[in-house]
């Protein structure tokens, strides 16, 4: 290497050192994690959301465990019982346990529900990143898509793709991924498009580290608390768009119980008068373990976002 | 203010352009074409490939794929969407006879969602922090998570099934019964696609008055003497107005959505249960062309807020 090219990145080195870094910024995964997180738990209400949503999610986990019966086990001596001890809540048409559907079918509503989240947040950002960071046809390309698919009503779409590619518990989280990423990327976009001409990312530039390493190591961390609260915020969204799909027997095949498989059974007006525990019970899970999630999430948002830090 | 309207109308144009020809692809792509509907597959059997190939020469199938995609858009923009696959009556018809209930639905609730919501968030507003302010934010948080359809079925046991006061479903068409049958059969169905959109409203709201609330020109209203319920409604809640109007445009996609599976649990005879339908019988030409509508009046639906925007705050559309 030519003397003066080793004086200049040596230079460059020190501009870089001694460009001032923004204050990291606390979103409570960070470094100081602890001034979030207690803000976070110090709100009741999002203790509760927290409470329910660890409950939900353990004795879903665990229903291996506490689940009384086999969830797909029919029982056809003991059809549409009401809950009684034996049954602590009934059993369906085909004398299946409601209790254990529950349980186990909150494994593959929450695992959709979260899969989908994670997935869209994932597209979302790198696209976000990237195009943003990138500019040019790129960034307007992926720019007119996002609002394409923000475009489309969303369950129009989601089962315009369900009658193309047919019904599972896969297609469908590949279907909200396909139809979800635009939020989030907007807002990665928007992060990447504030940083991007900030004088560390500039520096950095100069100093040849590539882009790719630019936008997730110095620019993401900038955007992981707007990416927590909508990561929780759309997996309610996404939870609920199962359970509507599954109820209209439209979204994972009936075979597999779901919350939303569950709640199917109540398409039926006699259902619904004389055997509630079929769809009240699913319900109030389904509404209880949403409700919680959007509790933390608005809770993480206070406690992440920077406007509202004292 | 018209070369506003005139740019943002502009605007539109091409998302339409790509959006018909995705769904001309999706037609494109599926399986058979109008010659194999035409004819049943033991003639097809028997028929001379080369008469086969005549047939399609001559109904223009043979074109290339711009010429076809031309052909058609002219078709849509002329009001021709095709044929139903399943029922084999044109799909414009199936849409006009759907589209009232639809719309009816849709208008009920879009005004039961603001005029309920607006009122609660600007309660829960002035009495910020009062026991009532805090019932109402439960409550409205309640409304977000509850599923559409599982609020719709609550409804029904409990109004329909048990008390007996609104029938458990279906509709008469206009001009068919009296307006009070009508908005009978409307109530509940209304009330229950309003239900996620009040609880939106409703937070919106709230935060919009408060913000409205610590301006200096409130203090200023206050001052000159006008009476409170002047500074709050003629001063607070024309401010809080236009962060609202944007609310209800981004609130309609919920709207669309959340009334395909209300349509569904009410037996409600509109666009969504037709989509249902067509979902379930693979009805292609159907499917597509909703698909194609339904995304045609969410984007004119946000140029209708966009320019409504543009009204209320004249910084809009002054901005470059």
């Amino acid at each position: 290497m030519p003397q003066s090219t080793r004086r200049a990145t040596k230079i460059m080195d020190k501009v870089a050192r001694a460009v001032p870094r923004p204050a990291e910024p606390d979103f409570g995964i960070t470094k100081n994690s602890h001034r979030a997180m207690r803000k976070l738990l110090r709100q009741p209400v999002t203790l509760v959301g927290v409470g329910i949503f660890v409950i939900v999610t353990l004795a879903c986990l665990f229903a291996f465990l506490i689940a009384p019966y086999d969830p797909t086990a029919i029982d056809m001596t003991s059809v549409l019982k009401p809950p009684s001890l034996e049954h602590l809540l009934g059993t369906d048409r085909t004398g299946r346990d409601v209790l254990s559907r529950i349980l186990f079918g909150g494994q593959v509503s929450i695992a959709i529900g979260l899969g989908s989240a994670v997935g869209a947040a994932i597209l979302g950002t790198t696209l976000g990143l990237l195009a943003g960071y990138r500019g040019g046809w790129l960034d307007s390309i992926v720019l007119r898509a996002s609002e394409l698919f923000m475009a489309f009503p969303q369950i129009i779409v989601v089962l315009l793709l369900v009658s193309i590619v047919g019904q599972s518990a896969l297609n469908l989280v590949i279907i909200f991924v396909a139809t979800g990423w635009g939020s989030i990327y907007r807002m990665a976009r928007s992060v990447t498009l504030s940083i991007r001409e900030e004088e560390f990312v500039m520096a950095q530039r100069a100093l040849g580290i590539r882009p790719l390493v630019i936008c997730f190591k110095e620019i993401l961390p900038n955007a992981i608390g707007p990416i927590a609260v909508n990561i929780t915020l759309s997996t309610a969204m996404f939870i609920l768009q199962e359970s509507s799909l599954s109820f209209l027997g439209l979204g994972v095949p009936m075979e597999t119980p779901t919350w939303g498989n569950i709640l199917n059974a109540a398409n039926d007006l006699r259902v619904l008068r004389d055997a509630w525990w079929l769809w009240l019970p699913v319900g109030a899970v389904i509404a209880a373990f949403v409700l919680s999630i959007n509790l933390i999430g608005d809770g993480l948002r206070d406690s992440t976002d920077p406007n509202l830090q004292g | 203010m018209l070369a506003y309207i005139i740019r943002k109308t502009l605007q539109i144009v091409p998302m339409l352009l790509v959006l018909s020809l995705l769904v001309y692809i999706g037609l494109d792509l599926m399986p058979g074409d109008a010659v194999s509907y035409l004819i049943g597959p033991d003639a097809m059997a028997s028929i001379d490939p080369a008469k086969l190939d005549e047939i399609r020469a001559r109904l223009g199938l043979n074109d290339p794929f711009i010429v076809r995609y031309w052909h058609w858009l002219l078709g849509v923009v002329q009001g021709d969407f095709g044929y139903s696959l399943t029922s084999g009556v044109p799909v414009s018809e199936i849409l006009w006879r759907r589209l009232p209930a639809t719309v009816e639905l849709s208008i009920a609730a879009l005004v039961i969602s603001t005029v309920l919501g607006s009122v609660l968030g600007i309660i829960s507003a002035l009495r910020q922090g009062s026991p009532l302010d805090s019932g109402l934010t439960v409550a409205g948080m309640i409304g977000l998570s509850i599923p559409e359809f599982f609020f719709g079925l609550m409804l029904i046991v409990v109004f329909s099934l048990g008390l007996g006061w609104f029938p458990v479903g279906g509709r008469t068409s206009l001009g068919s019964g009296s307006l009070w049958t009508q908005l009978h059969q409307l109530a509940l169905p209304a009330f229950a696609l309003g239900i996620a959109m009040t609880a939106g409203v409703m937070r919106y709201a709230r935060g919009a008055m408060l913000d409205a609330a610590s301006r200096p020109f409130m203090t200023t209203a206050r001052a000159k003497g006008a009476p409170m319920w002047r500074v709050n409604i003629v001063h607070g809640f024309r401010v809080a107005l236009t962060p609202m109007v944007v609310l209800i445009g981004f609130r309609l996609p919920t709207l669309i959505s959340g009334s395909v599976v209300i349509e569904q649990i009410f037996q409600w005879p509109g666009i969504g249960s037709e989509f249902l339908a067509a979902v379930r019988g693979h009805d292609y030409p159907l499917i597509m062309i909703i698909a194609l509508l339904s995304t045609g009046a969410m984007l004119a639906a946000s140029l209708i807020i966009d320019l409504v925007t543009a009204v209320i705050d004249p910084r809009v559309r002054l901005e470059k």
